[in-house]
């Protein structure tokens, strides 16, 4: 148990881990944020996996597998009865949901100077970065269409399903199965939602709508009336006898003359 | 009656400085108004598609608002110095339909726009962003128009999505029938891209690592300029209402007093 804790802070201060029963992992969070996608799954590749079974003067092939998690309970091999690796592609698992298929086969990954993630800033060195690191499962979305390609083929996966990958450490020479990692941990591709739910009602009213329309309101009527009581009191006035005479705007002329009183 | 004199020309006088400020606020009105119709920040494509440009209407009559406003208050100056009852009256009905139809104004702008939420601006987003089929021309138009607006905002404002370009992986979308998720996981011009306007890396933007993809919504773009464009029609409306209500009222008054 402490054992494993050393091991799980030794792989976050980015040095790769050196257990050989490790599964494979998929990519550091805060590099490929976008993982898994709809269609792509972005695994860590084999660092000091597979150290302890190199010879120093035979090259070797890494192959990675992936399968459907449903397609465990039916087969879950890799290789044949003569220790060879299983040569199926994704058309003939269909899609890895009868079994597991090659999904990318590539050199063993330098246990020595592993790529520094902290480089991935730098614009030059970000693509070496990414490709020495991490592979990309699902990636190829056109091989599958191309009748001319003969390399190993990696169509995109499916929404919405769990994968299992694994890696198998291969002799170039022999083309024998050296050693194997355990199938990883379930890994589940992203499901996704109609654009036709997303509810575009906009809630309760904002308060300023209230107020702006209440307030207008009020004083639209105290216009009303005030115009309805100026016209009323007007009518009033012309009919009855006696004047206002306070704050009485005259027009021209003035209505009644003044007695002079010591004129001249 | 020196004091009956002094009161009508306080009064009078009170009266043409309303009017002199209700004429600068129309040009001002008009002038806030013709602004927010030519579209400065070129959102208008967005809302016409989802059918909600109602604030474009408030503004289209808040111009013409304006122009009113501006005449009438040279009217009513000219009705008060002459004490013309005839002009007076004219001036107040006039007035009251004018202020009828700011207060139209005033409340399209200020409804309409609690319905532009971050949810309306997705769902036209996903629906029509370069959707590839269109089912008629009036959907054709709306489809360039959204497509348009959407690659200017998020080139020029370095954003992606409404909310995050994780909106572009949870919902699905006319984008994502016609480009597969391997290679468009969003749209290229969600990429950060250098001075050739072509992403600086392919790789890092579609795995999503920081700094090769623009991580931020694009809402708040959008919704600035929208605001500030309700708001100024809403409230600087209200607030023109308000100083009318207070002139009108002392109109009255002063007309009802005039003697024939």
């Amino acid at each position: 148990m402490c054992s494993s804790w050393v091991v799980a802070v030794f792989c976050c201060l980015g040095q790769l881990c050196a257990d050989q029963s490790l599964k494979p992992q998929i990519a550091a969070p805060q590099l490929a944020t976008n993982n898994p996608t709809l269609t792509t799954v972005a695994l860590e590749k084999p660092f000091c996996v597979f150290d302890s079974s190199l010879h120093p003067n035979k090259s070797y092939t890494i192959y990675l597998y992936a399968m459907k998690e449903s397609a465990s309970a039916t087969s879950s091999l890799v290789t044949d009865g003569s220790s060879k690796p299983l040569d199926s592609t994704f058309q003939q698992t269909n899609g890895g949901q009868l079994g597991p298929y090659k999904a990318a086969a590539f050199h063993v990954p330098s246990c020595a100077t592993p790529p520094r993630l902290v480089d991935a800033g730098d614009v030059s060195k970000v693509s070496d970065v990414l490709k020495q690191y991490l592979f990309r499962v699902g990636d190829d979305g056109t091989c599958l269409y191309d009748p001319n390609f003969l390399d190993v083929c990696n169509p995109p996966l499916a929404p919405d399903t769990t994968y299992r990958f694994k890696y198998v450490l291969i002799d170039s020479t022999e083309g024998t199965v050296k050693d194997q990692t355990l199938w990883s941990d379930p890994i589940k591709t992203r499901r996704v939602k109609h654009a036709s739910q997303v509810d575009t009602w906009p809630g309760q009213r904002s308060g300023a709508m209230i107020v702006i329309t209440s307030i207008l309101s009020v004083l639209l009527f105290l216009l009303l009336a005030g115009i309805l009581a100026a016209v009323s009191w007007a009518v009033r006035r012309a009919e009855g006898p006696s004047a206002e005479a306070r704050c009485t705007p005259q027009t021209a002329q003035p209505s009644d003359p003044r007695p002079e009183v010591g004129s001249k | 009656m020196a004091k009956s004199e002094d009161c009508i020309h306080i009064l009078q006088g009170l009266l043409v400085f309303g009017n002199v400020v209700i004429g600068m606020c129309g040009i001002a009105l008009t002038a806030e108004c013709i602004y927010f119709v030519s579209d400065p920040h070129g959102l208008y494509p967005l809302l016409e598609a989802t059918e909600n440009d109602d604030i474009y209407a408030a503004a289209w009559i808040g111009i013409f608002v304006g122009f009113a406003l501006f005449a009438l208050s040279i009217l009513g100056i000219i009705g008060i110095i002459k004490s013309d009852r005839t002009l007076l009256l004219v001036y107040i009905i006039l007035m009251l339909i004018t202020f009828a139809f700011e207060m139209a104004s005033c409340i399209t702008a200020a409804t309409h726009r609690d319905f532009l939420t971050p949810d309306l601006f997705l769902k036209q987003m996903l629906e029509r962003y370069q959707k590839a089929e269109p089912a008629n021309n009036n959907d054709k138009w709306m489809i360039e128009g959204v497509t348009k607006t959407w690659d200017k905002l998020m080139l020029q404002n370095h954003c992606c999505g409404v909310l995050g370009p994780s909106d572009w992986q949870e919902y699905t979308s006319a984008f994502r029938f016609t480009h597969n998720d391997a290679d468009f996981p969003w749209p290229r011009k969600c990429c950060v891209m250098d001075a050739q306007g072509l992403p600086v890396n392919l790789d890092g933007c579609k795995l999503g690592v920081p700094g090769y993809y623009n991580s931020n919504g694009c809402y708040d773009a959008i919704s600035g300029p929208v605001n500030t464009h309700a708001w100024g029609v809403a409230w600087f409306g209200f607030a023109i209402l308000c100083w009318i209500f207070c002139v009108l009222l002392g109109t009255m008054f002063y007309w009802s007093g005039i003697e024939y």
